[in-house]
């Protein structure tokens, strides 16, 4: 799907709020969620840098969205928390999938209510898709190659794609796919036909309302300050432990750090490795260290304004030699991160056999020579100023422009407000930036689909002074890959992402690990990649 | 010598001593001042002498509290703050001295103009003037320094757009007052220019409470200087620039020397440029010796 330059930009900005993107195991219909809920249960209060614009789940796109949506709305699917690769039941209790994998039936549990009490049912399924694809917003393209959606009876319904799709269960179970009520949305300006990009005037309406069927209903948002969700009434499954939830607005590692210490929340979502050492002994704070599919890059653009030195591949590949790896993880998280060979985070299939980019001044020094830069050459780089899992992006940009200087590439740094730097990537961009990405489902699929040089693609564009740019073989590699499953699949997306590191225009610098720091009496607390934090999987220590 | 006449010479050499003391000049006030400022001048022109480390370079372990080797410990990219703080200071004074020197010469001019000629100009400027004041300078500083995007160029430019209508309100109430004075009268007697009475025989007699207030000001503009870095709207990283240190240190406030060192520099050019502005008052404003 050709999604509009914008609505790339606010998929990156999806990608930053997953600052610390924690989950729960616990999913809603998986394990036996703690029992009680008992009269003056307490609110559960989170701090958390939010980065939400819309609460609409087909329209959101952000890592504070998928907290939301995968507590208020339901998917067909969901991710198995103890084990990620596999998918298990949420709203569908079985599915079919025929041999080309290009349609996919659901069975849908005929238990299942929205939180007024009506069932969830086939048509609330296909309303949803083809809104979803219709909205045009920027999580659309997990529906790209949607063809149709035949509702059979009120409890099956069949999704067709044009072409092989094994990547589908894997996208079904994320959160911006959450069935939504189609009675209540239509009665509140929804529309799911072709033109709902232009005439849905519901998004108003979803930022304070909720539509969806999962166990806990929104109460309000207010913007800069805090999300409130209640428990759902109507839940078909099991009651979550607390009856409250609020997020609350807290930008920094310090504060929300000062307020957890003080017991002012219950978890705080982005603590910064270098803050652990502060929670050390505290009692009643319990954290941890886990590993994460986040990571962040550079992004170098030969079609960005000033950016036509990059355009010789030797110039690219120095500046990937020039980077002290390991010295930038010890600095942006106090070596609490691990490299990546390639747009294919550490632990998607295509990422074990990929070789891990590693410093060699001398080498870049002699590929800069021979690419006719022997005395180097400045250039500027424009980049987001925030801190993301963890990672401080003005102390890595420091360091790399250190680590620049030593082959003589004089980096010039301009770090920028978040909605600035959106702008200059929208009208030309800046030779290097620094970008960030957390996964959308659990598929490899997103990977070529966003990074690779196909059309598809969010930096394709400005990979050459010339235009856009195509390698013909990512565009293959990713429908090759679609049509297969187990090994050959895996074979498919090793080769893409071998290709995607050769094309030198990502250079992962760090895959963090994140911190997980909340109040010692709260259970549950755990990373998936699916779902961020699973509200509904909290308890609370008896 | 009679007793009489004695007491009337100690009176005399006591009210001389008591001039030289009034005139203000061994004030202590002035004299501390003159001091910090001096060092911190040295400090501009010496910094890569003195200054232990490259303040741009990694030569420590990062976020290392103070120690024999780094007098001020780290940063968060292992970079001492001793260093940064002393290349600071090359960053942030000539920074604020550029934009009172600039702000000085624009508003002491068009206050000039304002004030000498009257009527529709001094209306006009005036105005202009007051509409710029009318805004908190930090907040149209910010507007300015956003429009022009971030750099201690445009940091400086932003300052100049809003500091220059303090002198021209300044210089116009000296220029008018002065106009009506005889020696003035005199000047256009014997058929001088406008322009030169203007230059000649007004401004001369006004400069010394501008001058007075421009020292004053100059404490408040390395707090604009360093507040501007501190928004991201000034300094660029990885410049040791001590509002941008400042930044930094405040997200590491467990490290509590990395925003201090550059916090008590300022702090003390501040407080310097404050008493030396004071000092510099007694001497000079009649009103205030009286």
């Amino acid at each position: 799907m050709n999604r509009p330059r914008l609505g790339k930009l606010a998929r990156t900005k999806g990608a930053i709020v997953g600052v610390a993107a924690l989950a729960t195991a616990l999913s809603a219909c998986g394990s036996p969620a703690t029992t009680s809920a008992a009269e003056g249960a307490r609110q559960l209060v989170i701090a958390r840098a939010m980065d939400v614009s819309t609460l609409d789940p087909q329209r959101g796109y952000c890592d504070t969205c998928q907290i939301i949506f995968s507590a208020v709305y339901e998917t067909l699917v969901t991710v198995d928390p103890d084990d990620p690769s596999s998918i298990v039941p949420r709203l569908a209790t079985s599915w079919t999938v025929n041999d080309d994998a290009t349609s996919f039936t659901f069975e849908l549990d005929p238990d299942a209510v929205f939180s007024d009490g009506s069932p969830v049912e086939a048509s609330d399924v296909q309303f949803t898709y083809e809104r979803m694809v219709n909205l045009q917003g920027s999580a659309s393209f997990l529906l790209a190659g949607l063809e149709s959606i035949e509702t059979p009876d009120a409890h099956t319904v069949t999704v067709n794609f044009a072409d092989p799709n094994s990547a589908f269960l894997a996208i079904g179970a994320a959160p911006y796919l959450g069935i939504v009520n189609e009675e209540v949305a239509v009665a509140n300006g929804a529309t799911a036909g072709e033109d709902a990009a232009t005439a849905d005037a519901s998004e108003e309406w979803f930022l304070q309302n909720s539509a969806g069927s999962g166990p806990y209903t929104l109460a309000g948002y207010e913007s800069g300050q805090s999300v409130e969700l209640t428990a759902n009434e109507n839940y078909w499954g099991d009651e979550p432990t607390f009856p409250s939830v609020v997020i609350n607005e807290v930008t920094d590692s310090s504060s929300q750090l000062q307020q957890l210490q003080q017991g002012d929340v219950d978890i705080a979502m982005q603590i910064a490795p270098d803050a652990l050492a502060q929670l050390e002994g505290v009692t009643g704070v319990t954290t941890e260290v886990v590993d994460s599919y986040n990571f962040v890059y550079l992004m170098l653009a030969p079609g960005a304004a000033g950016g036509e030195a990059l355009e010789d591949e030797r110039v690219r590949e120095a500046i990937k030699l020039a980077i002290d790896y390991d010295g930038v993880i010890d600095t942006t998280v106090g070596g609490y991160g691990k490299t990546q060979g390639s747009p294919i985070p550490n632990g998607f299939e295509g990422s074990e056999d990929q070789e891990l980019p590693s410093q060699d001044l001398e080498q870049a020094k002699e590929l800069l020579a021979e690419a006719g830069y022997a005395d180097g050459f400045t250039i500027s780089s424009a980049y987001p100023k925030f801190a993301v899992y963890g990672v401080d992006f003005d102390v890595m940009m420091q360091a790399i422009q250190q680590d620049l200087a030593e082959v003589g590439i004089e980096l010039e740094l301009t770090p920028m407000e978040y909605t600035q730097w959106a702008e200059m990537l929208g009208s030309g961009g800046s030779p290097i930036t620094a970008v960030y990405f957390a996964p959308d489902h659990m598929d490899s699929s997103q990977y070529v689909q966003y990074f690779g040089m196909v059309p598809t693609g969010a930096w394709s564009a400005t990979a050459s002074v010339d235009g856009a740019v195509v390698n013909q073989a990512e565009v293959d590699g990713l429908a090759q890959a679609l049509t297969e499953t187990g090994e050959d699949r895996i074979a498919t997306y090793t080769a893409l992402g071998q290709e995607m590191a050769d094309d030198l225009i990502i250079l992962p610098i760090v895959n963090p690990q994140l911190v997980l720091a909340y109040a010692s009496d709260v259970t549950g607390v755990e990373y998936s990649p699916c779902c961020n934090l699973d509200l509904a999987g909290l308890g609370i220590q008896e | 010598m009679t007793a009489i006449a004695e007491t009337a010479l100690f009176r005399a050499v006591g009210a001389r001593t008591r001039r030289i003391r009034h005139s203000g000049w061994l004030n202590p006030q002035i004299l501390v001042a003159g001091a910090v400022l001096a060092a911190w001048l040295f400090v501009v022109v010496a910094a890569p002498w003195i200054a232990p480390f490259d303040p741009l370079a990694e030569t420590g372990a990062r976020l290392s509290a103070p120690s024999a080797q780094h007098l001020l410990g780290t940063d968060s990219l292992g970079r001492d703050v001793f260093s940064r703080t002393l290349y600071g200071a090359r960053e942030s004074l000539p920074i604020a001295v550029a934009a009172i020197g600039a702000s000085l010469i624009i508003g002491c001019l068009l206050g000039a103009i304002a004030g000498f000629f009257g009527g529709v100009v001094d209306a006009t400027i005036m105005r202009v003037a007051d509409i710029t004041m009318a805004f908190p300078a930090i907040l149209l500083a910010m507007a300015v320094a956003a429009a022009l995007g971030p750099g201690l160029t445009n940091a400086l430019l932003a300052i100049v757009a809003v500091w220059w209508p303090i002198y021209a309100r300044l210089t116009r109430g000296q220029v008018m007052s002065i106009k009506e004075r005889e020696h003035v009268e005199a000047s256009k007697a014997i058929g001088s220019s406008r322009w030169r009475t203007l230059f000649r025989h007004i401004l001369p007699h006004s400069v010394t409470p501008i001058m007075v207030n421009a020292t004053m000001d100059l404490g408040q503009i390395v707090l604009l200087v360093a507040s501007l870095s501190f928004l991201g709207l000034g300094a660029l990283p990885p410049s040791p620039e001590w509002g941008a240190m400042i930044t930094e240190g405040a997200k590491n406030f467990y490290q509590p020397w990395i925003a201090a060192a550059p916090g008590i520099a300022m702090v003390s050019v501040t407080l310097a440029m404050n008493f030396l502005g004071d000092g510099l008052r007694d001497v000079f404003d009649v009103r205030a010796r009286r």
